[in-house]
């Protein structure tokens, strides 16, 4: 069972109680941040703080509004950080979908920040390994719903099965267009085969306004890094040593006691 | 004197660490960057301390290889550029390949299949180091430029490593008494008039052996 994370961006009130319920659960020491004029409470996801709700303040039929959206890893069915990661077993893609990473394999090289087309995984300074959300695994391991889910008071995050969760978004988006929003609709990018963390936006159209790419995808200079360019080293490497030995078999060594060179006359005598 | 008992000076101690500076530094920046490169040789890691360590080491390595490049380019760039029978010589490589050496335009102190390793080692090592910097910092660097230097890395590396095999194969196997040459400095006229005869006459002509 493949489940996920739904956020209906129209019940969100900005409260923030998600952010500290992440932060208690997964135990992250404090940092001070910095005031932008904005009710934002971080400027940037970081290697300790792993869920914001944007405060996004765009314009809209010519009138200012706030978008608030809630920032973290999506959880991509086809992960941009898998493909990029060259340590084994340092990101796991669990049975249920969950993309997490495992610190003990990590080499924390820092492709999957590139990777990523969400630019979601961040550095730890301290221990130079790279960390995300979790999904909370270690609470859906044992049959509970990640922190921000638990906490959240007006029912705009919810967990559960991801067909179900569709199906809920689907009907949401027919209420909001009833109600007048004809640009509704659901967040579940195609290019990286859908994720697991689904959106509900009022305005469908423009997720760039939310903070969310409009056609996200692994970079294809990754996949040429992971793919062609891997049957091509393996046929210049390869190529080179039998074109070598094979080389060595059919002409041998260049002796200059076997081939003269004509045109040279030995000029050194004894 | 003996013929056999006379030898030329080829290398100087100099160059000779120059080389292997640039030997070992080069085979320990492409064994590490293979293991970074793809999971299926991650185990190479495991040969200098396993992933973790080699991410810190690997980069370092690289940046050792560009000095040394440098330094190489300041010493040899000079003797390194391609000459009238070179160009003739690099269309008649099939010739070379095959030990037909008679239809060979005479080579210098270099012949133009070396001239040619040391630019694509100068060319390769250049775009590994400004692609490498990039990927070193991948939380510095603009987005756009980390993806055009992952595929510009392993790109450069495949056609740098791939040089370098057949230099070594040259090196060993395919030319006796070279790997003389660059450990301690000095081959034989033989060895000379017949790889590099432009050379040998400089050398006889400064000799006054006639
Ligand atoms: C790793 C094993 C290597 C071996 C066994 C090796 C062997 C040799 C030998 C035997 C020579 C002397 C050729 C002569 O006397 O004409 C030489 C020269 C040279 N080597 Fe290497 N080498 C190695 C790695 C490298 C690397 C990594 C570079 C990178 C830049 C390099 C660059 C050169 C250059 C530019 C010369 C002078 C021109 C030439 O012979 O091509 N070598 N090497
Ligand atoms: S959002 Fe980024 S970190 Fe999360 S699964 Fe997708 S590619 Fe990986």
């Amino acid at each position: 069972m493949i489940v996920a994370k739904l956020i209906d961006t129209t019940l969100c009130i900005g409260c923030k109680a998600c952010e500290v319920a992440c932060q208690e659960w997964n135990d992250q020491e404090y940092t001070l941040g910095t005031f932008n004029g904005s009710y934002q409470t971080m400027p940037d996801l970081a290697h300790n703080f792993w869920n914001l709700i944007r405060f996004n303040e765009v314009e809209r039929n010519g009138a200012q509004s706030w978008v608030m959206s809630k920032y973290q890893c999506m959880h991509c069915a086809e992960a941009g950080c898998i493909a990029a990661c060259p340590a084994p077993g340092a990101i796991t893609q669990m049975a249920n979908g969950t993309v997490d990473f495992v610190h003990e394999n990590c080499i924390g090289c820092g492709y999957c920040i590139t990777g990523c087309p969400f630019d979601v995984p961040r550095l730890s300074p301290a221990t130079k390994k790279v960390y995300k959300c979790s999904l909370c695994s270690d609470r859906t391991a044992v049959g509970l719903e990640p922190a921000c889910i638990k906490t959240c008071p007006t029912n705009c995050l919810t967990f559960g099965e991801r067909d179900e969760l569709l199906r809920s978004a689907e009907i949401r988006t027919r209420e909001l267009k009833a109600d007048g929003h004809a640009q509704a609709g659901i967040y579940n990018p195609a290019g990286v085969g859908g994720t697991n963390v689904i959106y509900v936006l009022n305005d469908a159209t423009q997720p760039e306004q939310y903070g969310l790419p409009k056609d996200p995808e692994i970079p294809w200079t990754v996949r040429l890094w992971k793919g062609p360019l891997k049957a091509l080293g393996a046929m210049v490497f390869m190529g080179s040593i039998l074109g070598a030995f094979f080389h060595y078999v059919i002409f041998g060594p260049q002796d200059p006691e076997k081939h003269g060179h004509p045109e040279e006359e030995p000029t050194h005598e004894a | 004197m003996k013929l056999d008992e006379i030898r030329i000076p080829r290398f100087d101690a100099y160059e000779r660490v120059m080389h292997w500076m640039a030997a070992l530094s080069f085979v320990y920046a492409a064994l590490t960057g293979l293991a970074l490169w793809t999971p299926v040789l991650y185990w190479l890691a495991s040969l200098s301390g396993g992933g973790f360590v080699i991410r810190g080491t690997h980069p370092w390595s690289g940046v050792l290889f560009s000095v040394v490049i440098g330094w190489m380019y300041r010493r040899w760039a000079k003797t390194m550029y391609l000459d009238a029978d070179d160009r003739v010589w690099l269309t008649r490589l099939d010739k070379y390949a095959t030990h037909q050496h008679g239809a060979l335009p005479p080579s210098g102190r270099f012949n133009a299949g070396q001239k040619m390793l040391f630019w694509s080692q100068v060319a390769t090592g250049l775009l590994l180091l400004v692609s490498g910097v990039v990927l070193w910092f991948p939380e510095e660097m603009p987005r756009g430029l980390r993806l055009a230097a992952i595929a510009a890395h392993p790109l450069a590396a495949i056609g740098s490593i791939g040089g370098i095999l057949v230099h070594i194969y040259m090196g060993t196997a395919a030319v006796p008494h070279s790997m003389r040459a660059i450990l301690r400095g000095w081959v034989s006229p033989e060895w000379a008039r017949f790889h590099h005869p432009k050379w040998y006459k400089v050398w006889r002509d400064s000799a006054n052996l006639r």
